[in-house]
């Protein structure tokens, strides 16, 4: 059983919400990321995210783009975090996802990013820039290595097709919290909660919702309405910031796991 | 959507060429940066398949050189801003930073319909460097007494590379697609930069 689907079994037998870290592959360099990706996993976070840093970041706000940069201005590869992926599974075996626009996997070739990703152990992969019309292939290059493509929906995404997209999406389906790209924002849009409602009846799979997502009372307000909650740009800025982790992620977990 | 709206360039070729020949002209001519003018001008012509297509993209200081915009001369197959289509891009896909003596040409990928035509034969990518292009330039405001932009001065660039191996009967239309006004300060440092 893939370690998303095993992970949404347990916490749904549980009564608990899903906490997804999301952090820059390599950001500041790969050996704080490592460090950071384990303090997260002990305060609490369920899944893990990496973004595979890329020239052309577009669903990003500036937190991810500037340090996608400073990843590719250290010379990381999705070579190189693939291996990292190889080494941490010797010792985790939180379910982990890469975060990865279309043109890094389509110049590696769906085939051969799919065995690579295996290998390494990695479950899931979200590509912002991909939409289902033409999904169909990296969907079945990843499924035959029992590997989920999980899409997006946005407030913006019409009813109708958000019920189609989830269809399509493996493990969770991503639900964007607003109209824009990423990045910590004070407020969540009002009608998230109605939104998140609608995608939660509509999808199969379940709804982690993300984007602007700051804070403990932020990420408990979302979480109300999905299962599971998407942090990003607030700890890309603690580790700009050269902050500890660890506590904000024992804050984060408490904030969602507090009756 | 582009090609479409852009395509009143092309028509109007078949109409305004009337004035001074009978039947079409032997090649049409267009600077490429994202290529919506370039399609504009040889989508109608697309089934007169004895009108060749030439698309002049920017060698900036020279395709070896890798600062330029070059994406079909250059490029390989990606995706990018959600378009299959030719790419400037390394080995992992990582987008590469363009160069051009013009702004409008500085784009690493391309309309994905110049891919189709490249990949099919329609039609043929070649590069113009800035110094050619500052050449085409020049060559239009003597000739014809125009300034063109920067960008479609690319295509007036490469046009003397053509022109050699066509007959004087021969015709071409090559398309201005903006003028020089905008481009005064790039013009000025690029004719006072010792050649
Ligand atoms: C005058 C002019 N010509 C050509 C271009 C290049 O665009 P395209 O290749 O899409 O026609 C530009 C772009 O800004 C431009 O300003």
């Amino acid at each position: 059983m893939n370690r998303i689907d095993r992970l949404f079994v347990d916490l749904k037998g549980q009564g608990r919400k899903a906490l997804i870290a999301y952090v820059t592959g390599g950001y500041p360099t790969l050996s704080v990321m490592d460090k950071a990706v384990k303090d997260l996993v002990r305060g609490g976070a369920d899944l893990i995210e990496i973004g595979v840093p890329f020239s052309d970041p577009i669903a990003d706000g500036p937190t991810i783009q500037e340090s996608s940069q400073k990843a590719l201005d250290g010379g990381i590869t999705p070579g190189a975090l693939l291996d990292w992926v190889k080494r941490f599974r010797k010792s985790h075996e939180t379910p982990l996802v890469l975060m990865t626009y279309m043109n890094p996997v389509v110049s590696r070739g769906f085939d051969r990013f799919a065995r690579e990703a295996k290998t390494a152990g990695v479950d899931g992969v979200i590509v912002p820039d991909l939409i289902i019309e033409e999904g169909g292939p990296l969907e079945e290059s990843l499924a035959r290595q029992g590997i989920h493509l999980i899409y997006l929906v946005a407030p913006t995404t019409p009813k109708s097709r958000r019920e189609q997209i989830a269809r399509r999406s493996k493990g969770f389906l991503y639900a964007v919290s607003l109209t824009g790209v990423t990045g910590a924002r004070r407020a969540l849009p009002k009608d998230v909660g109605a939104f998140l409602a609608d995608v939660r009846r509509r999808s199969p799979v379940p709804v982690a919702v993300g984007f602007g997502i700051s804070d403990p009372a932020q990420a408990r307000h979302a979480a109300a309405e999905a299962d599971g909650v998407i942090v990003g740009s607030a700890l890309i800025q603690r580790l700009k910031n050269k902050e500890p982790l660890l506590p904000f992620a024992r804050s984060l977990r408490h904030a969602l796991d507090r009756p | 959507m582009v090609r479409e709206f852009q395509s009143v360039i092309g028509r109007e070729v078949k109409v305004q060429i009337r004035a001074f020949q009978s039947g079409d002209p032997d090649a049409l001519v267009a600077c490429v940066g994202g290529g919506s003018n370039a399609i504009g001008l040889f989508a109608p012509f697309y089934d007169h398949k004895k009108v060749a297509f030439y698309g002049v993209e920017a060698g900036g200081e020279g395709l070896r050189s890798g600062r330029h915009s070059a994406t079909l001369c250059t490029g390989r197959p990606g995706v990018l801003h959600g378009a299959r289509t030719y790419v400037m891009q390394d080995e992992n896909g990582q987008v590469l930073p363009t160069h051009s003596i013009s702004a409008g040409l500085d784009y690493p990928a391309v309309g994905p319909e110049h891919a189709f035509y490249k990949d099919t034969g329609r039609a043929v990518y070649v590069a113009a460097t800035d110094k050619e292009a500052l050449a085409g330039f020049k060559m239009l405001n003597e000739t014809e007494g125009l300034s063109a932009a920067l960008e479609s001065s690319h295509a007036l660039g490469f046009l003397p590379r053509l022109a050699k191996k066509m007959k004087r009967s021969q015709s071409v239309v090559l398309g201005l697609s903006g003028r020089g006004d905008k481009d005064m300060a790039q013009l000025a440092e690029g004719f006072h930069e010792p050649h």
